[in-house]
């Protein structure tokens, strides 16, 4: 075909595109800046766009998986929740990790690299430090040992083996729509699925719930205010009794006493603060959670059938976690005739279902917040490579571990050697050693206990499936078609010699100072058909110390919730499902109840000793108006809010370190809680009172009084006049659930919820963790349950089950759980979906 | 464009739809080959990008066929990823297809003619 003198090429021409095919080659391939590489992401073919066509679930499907011992029925129903009807609990499995893959891949990924301090691996060296940290933490150690003590024939080392089968299926069968958008972004593949995964799982959830470690706060306090001020402040028992395990009262019962005053500083407590400080820091613990108040906390309850409208046995669930898109939590329900009927969710990566129900229970969790953890000063042979410890007068080897961080090309990127003594990992800390023990790494098969849940016929069937749960503690409540309710905080509570306390860094050169077991199981706190026909737990203490003189923890969770939940079931003897849903999101609070009296006698009592100004009596009047509700549209809350956020610095100054007292925007070390708060309030000359900040001496008035002046002054400058919109606790306060990337695209941000630090639908800080699954059950002839959780089964954004929950999640409604014994149960019109599992030929 | 032209413009743009289900690398490779067979096509180099960005188009189509709410929700979150208007970035998926075929068609085009007017090396 000869060229025309018109289609000759011009040099110039050729030369600009040889250029521009070579950035756009480069571009293509490996991309610029942080954006992905462009080829394979826009490729509309294969490319990111494609997600569309694995945005819903075909309308009917077949797939094979290896290992399925039947075929395997899978229906969709149209809020994105499979059913899944198998001839037994393997192929169930099998089935539940092929679906979840489906939808949450990259999630599942992401959370066990997080575990197994791989994460550079698929982020690459951002992720360093905290992969290093994980392996110091001793959790690939961990995984690793309770994998290869696991009897293959165990429960768990079953289920995680099919579940590992279903997914690898659905790697190996994925077609290039189905690679989710994360690895699109990252130019990363799915890694290979493998058994141990689900361990690392169970690992990174006990590192979630086993976050509250007190011993650093309480040694930074000893070091300013001395011995007895730190523990009144931090103290053993929670001043305001409200129990998990009922203890005959039917009010709270107020354990005030005298707080000391201040004491003298402990400079040797102020040294191991730092150590402790540093040493958090090499572990990389997070100390946020406590900006979050308590909402990473949880709520359940259950009423008895006498107390019901319809004489059934009620349940209320709502574990308050990280919120994240997609939700960690996925909806299932896996059928297996004769042996497991059961609906709820399930932590992606985790076979079975962890909360719900099943045709004869329902059950769900709160956590306990035990002390489990415990440090112990060890002395080494070489200080700078330690190859023994010193125990009982001789020298013990130290067992080692060279862990090696790999970035995304699998080149090296760190190697660090890990050594353990009998206790578990040795950390180095300035120019000293310390091991750690913790109970999740006494776990031999975390998560077999849930599975036994599943299958549980009773509430006496539940307990006993349950009774060996190790990590992290959690109070599960129970009720069933009989009409019976339980709750039990179970988990292993470490018996210490000595005193029996578990916050302070211990002697590791003896033995003596070793656990010597665990308590009984008769020792946990425990209800089962209590007669105040209810039972509820939200974090508080769990066992009123008078029935029951074990250590479980130190400075619990302030009893807010727990308070307006057991008020609420108190005045409520013809409980309803739909009572029980709207007390989850009850915008009441028992610790406004408790402190906007204090507040405004305060201001009362400052004006009548001519003390007062114009403003503290215009604050004093809007805080009177308020309802102590965090409804939305409420025009009070943030002024309260504002409020209590003065009081903390102005009471415990002598909290903040001296170097920085002058700093007025400084804040104290630790604030203990609001019910140590409370305390103090009743004794109104308390020298923590006074402000050592100032000439004067103030007391308690003068305090609470120049805190809501504050507080006002500081709403009207931040949110403008008392009638604006700025003073809607829905416009100054948001819940936000960020994309397992932190990418703002992915997320939904500055949602407006009902609900305010302490109520039961806990939304405080910075809104990111709270609600995240909601549930009612009721225990009638059939069982029938309502939940919903925040976001939506597809990890897909694309998907319109990405997020189609969030509506109904913001406005406190359940969406009722449909629950079908057969195929044939579940409405034609509410199948969104048909997908048929059938063995791999071989 | 003559009837033979629009054939011819029809068929490299269904070649472009097939050779992206292996990768967006083909897309050059098949820019490559039109420009270096130099189809006597009015402005084949133009042409090659054209039906590039037109294959491209009609993958975005059929998806947006298959699922317009599906699509719209895809598009406007990825535009907020990014962060960048939803249209601009369809807009820079169907440059992408076309800058890389114009380019790759010239480059070939060129290598076609060197060769062309040095037969002893062809």
């Amino acid at each position: 075909m000869p060229a025309t003198p018109a289609q000759r090429p011009r040099s110039g021409r050729t030369v600009l595109a040889a250029l521009g095919l070579g950035v756009l080659l480069y571009a293509g391939l490996r991309g610029i800046g942080p954006a992905p590489a462009l080829g394979p992401f826009l490729n509309p073919a294969t490319g990111v766009w494609s997600l569309v066509r694995s945005a819903e679930p075909p309308a009917r499907a077949e797939a094979r998986i290896p290992g399925l011992g039947a075929p395997v029925r899978v229906l969709v129903d149209d809020r994105g929740v499979p059913h899944v009807f198998a001839a037994s609990e393997e192929d169930a499995w099998r089935a539940q990790g092929y679906l979840i893959a489906r939808d949450r891949l990259f999630q599942m990924e992401l959370q066990t690299r997080a575990a197994s301090g791989t994460l550079s691996e698929l982020l690459g060296a951002r992720a360093l430090e905290a992969d290093r940290a994980t392996r110091r933490r001793g959790f690939p150690w961990a995984a690793e040992r309770g994998m290869a003590g696991l009897d293959s024939g165990a429960l768990i080392a079953r289920a995680a083996r099919a579940y590992a089968q279903g997914v690898a299926a659905w790697i190996d069968q994925m077609g290039p729509a189905d690679l989710p958008l994360e690895y699109r972004l990252l130019g990363a593949r799915p890694a290979p699925w493998q058994p141990i995964n689900t361990l690392y799982l169970f690992l990174q959830m006990a590192y979630t719930l086993a976050w509250d470690d007190q011993t650093l706060l309480k040694l930074q306090v000893r070091g300013l205010v001395g011995a007895a001020a730190t523990e009144a402040l931090f103290p053993l028992n929670s001043p305001i009794q409200e129990p998990i395990q009922p203890n005959g009262s039917r009010a709270p019962r107020y354990d005030f006493a005298r707080i000391p005053p201040p004491g003298r500083p402990d400079t040797g407590a102020l040294i191991g603060a730092r150590r402790r400080e540093s040493l958090e820091l090499a572990l990389g613990w997070q100390p946020g959670p406590r900006d979050e108040g308590d909402a990473i906390g949880s709520n359940n309850w259950v009423v008895a059938p006498r107390r019901t409208a319809a004489g059934y046995a009620l349940l209320a669930g709502d574990p308050h976690l990280e919120l994240s898109l997609p939700s960690v939590w996925y909806e299932i329900h896996l059928n297996v005739a004769g042996a497991t009927d059961v609906a709820g969710v399930t932590f992606p990566g985790s076979p079975g279902v962890i909360i719900g129900f099943n045709r004869a229970a329902a059950w769900s969790f709160t956590n306990t917040g035990a002390d489990v953890r415990d440090f112990y000063q060890e002395t080494v042979d070489d200080d700078a490579h330690p190859g023994r410890y010193r125990l009982d007068g001789a020298w013990q080897p130290l067992a080692e571990r060279v862990e090696v961080v790999r970035g995304r090309r699998g080149e090296a990127l760190a190697t660090d050697t890990i050594r353990f003594t009998h206790r578990g990992p040795l950390l180095r800390e300035g120019n000293r050693w310390l091991s750690m023990r913790w109970t999740a790494f006494e776990a031999r098969g975390p998560g077999e206990d849930f599975l036994r849940l599943d299958r549980a016929q009773s509430v006496a069937e539940w307990l006993e499936g349950w009774k060996d749960y190790v990590a992290a503690a959690q109070n599960g409540i129970v009720a069933d078609r009989a009409g019976n309710v339980a709750i039990r905080s179970t988990g292993k509570y470490p018996v210490r010699p000595g005193a029996g306390r578990g916050d302070a860094i211990a002697d590791g050169g003896t033995t003596r100072t070793d656990w010597t077991g665990f308590l009984p199981l008769e020792a946990y706190p425990f209800s089962l058909n209590p007669a105040q026909g209810y039972l509820a737990s939200a974090n508080q203490q769990p066992v009123d110390p008078r029935d029951n003189p074990h250590y479980f923890g130190v400075d619990w969770y302030s009893p807010w919730r727990a308070l307006r939940i057991n008020q609420l079931l108190r005045a409520d003897s013809a409980l309803t499902p739909e009572s029980m849903r709207r007390m989850q999101t009850n915008p009441g609070s028992a610790r406004a109840d408790a402190y906007v009296p204090l507040l405004l006698s305060a201001a009362g009592a400052i004006a009548a000793a001519g003390k007062g100004d114009d403003t503290l009596r215009r604050a004093a009047g809007l805080l009177g108006e308020w309802d102590r509700r965090y409804t939305p549209d409420n025009p009070r809350a943030v002024l309260f809010e504002a409020a209590m956020a003065e009081l903390a610095p102005l009471v415990w100054d002598e909290l903040i370190p001296t170097e920085r007292r002058s700093d007025s925007s400084a804040r104290p070390v630790a604030a203990p809680e609001e019910a140590v708060l409370l305390e103090l309030a009743a004794d109104s000359a308390n020298a923590w009172w006074d402000d050592r900040r100032t000439p004067e001496v103030e007391h308690r008035d003068e305090i609470l009084a120049r805190a809501l002046r504050r507080g006002f002054v500081r709403t009207l400058h931040a949110d403008g006049a008392p009638e604006s919109a700025g003073w809607r606790w829905g416009n100054a306060h948001h819940a936000n659930l960020y994309h397992l990337l932190r990418l703002p695209g992915l997320s939904a941000l500055g949602l407006s919820v009902q609900g305010g630090p302490s109520t039961l639908s806990p939304s405080p800080g910075q809104g990111t963790h709270g609600p995240s699954w909601r549930m009612v059950a009721e225990l009638g002839p059939a069982v029938r349950a309502w939940g919903i959780y925040p976001g939506g089964q597809s990890g897909n954004p694309a998907s319109a089950r990405y997020l189609d929950r969030l509506p109904r999640w913001v406005a406190g409604q359940l969406d009722s759980v449909l629950f079908p014994a057969r195929p044939g149960e579940l409405p034609a019109s509410r199948v969104r979906s048909v997908l048929t599992l059938t063995p791999a030929v071989p | 464009m003559s009837v033979r032209g629009a054939l011819a413009f029809l068929l490299l743009a269904l070649a472009f739809v097939l050779a992206s289900w292996l990768g967006w690398w083909a897309v050059p490779v098949v820019a490559a080959a039109w420009g270096f067979l130099r189809p006597a096509v009015r402005r084949p180099i133009l042409t090659a990008a054209l039906a590039a960005g037109l294959a491209w188009a009609a993958w975005l189509l059929w998806d947006f066929g298959r699922d317009p709410a599906a699509f719209a929700r895809l598009t406007g979150r990825l535009g907020a990823v990014f962060p960048l208007p939803s249209a601009l970035l369809l807009l820079l998926t169907l440059l992408l297809a076309a800058l890389l075929a114009w380019c790759a068609a010239a480059v070939g085009c060129w290598l076609g003619g060197a060769l062309a007017s040095n037969p002893h090396e062809r």
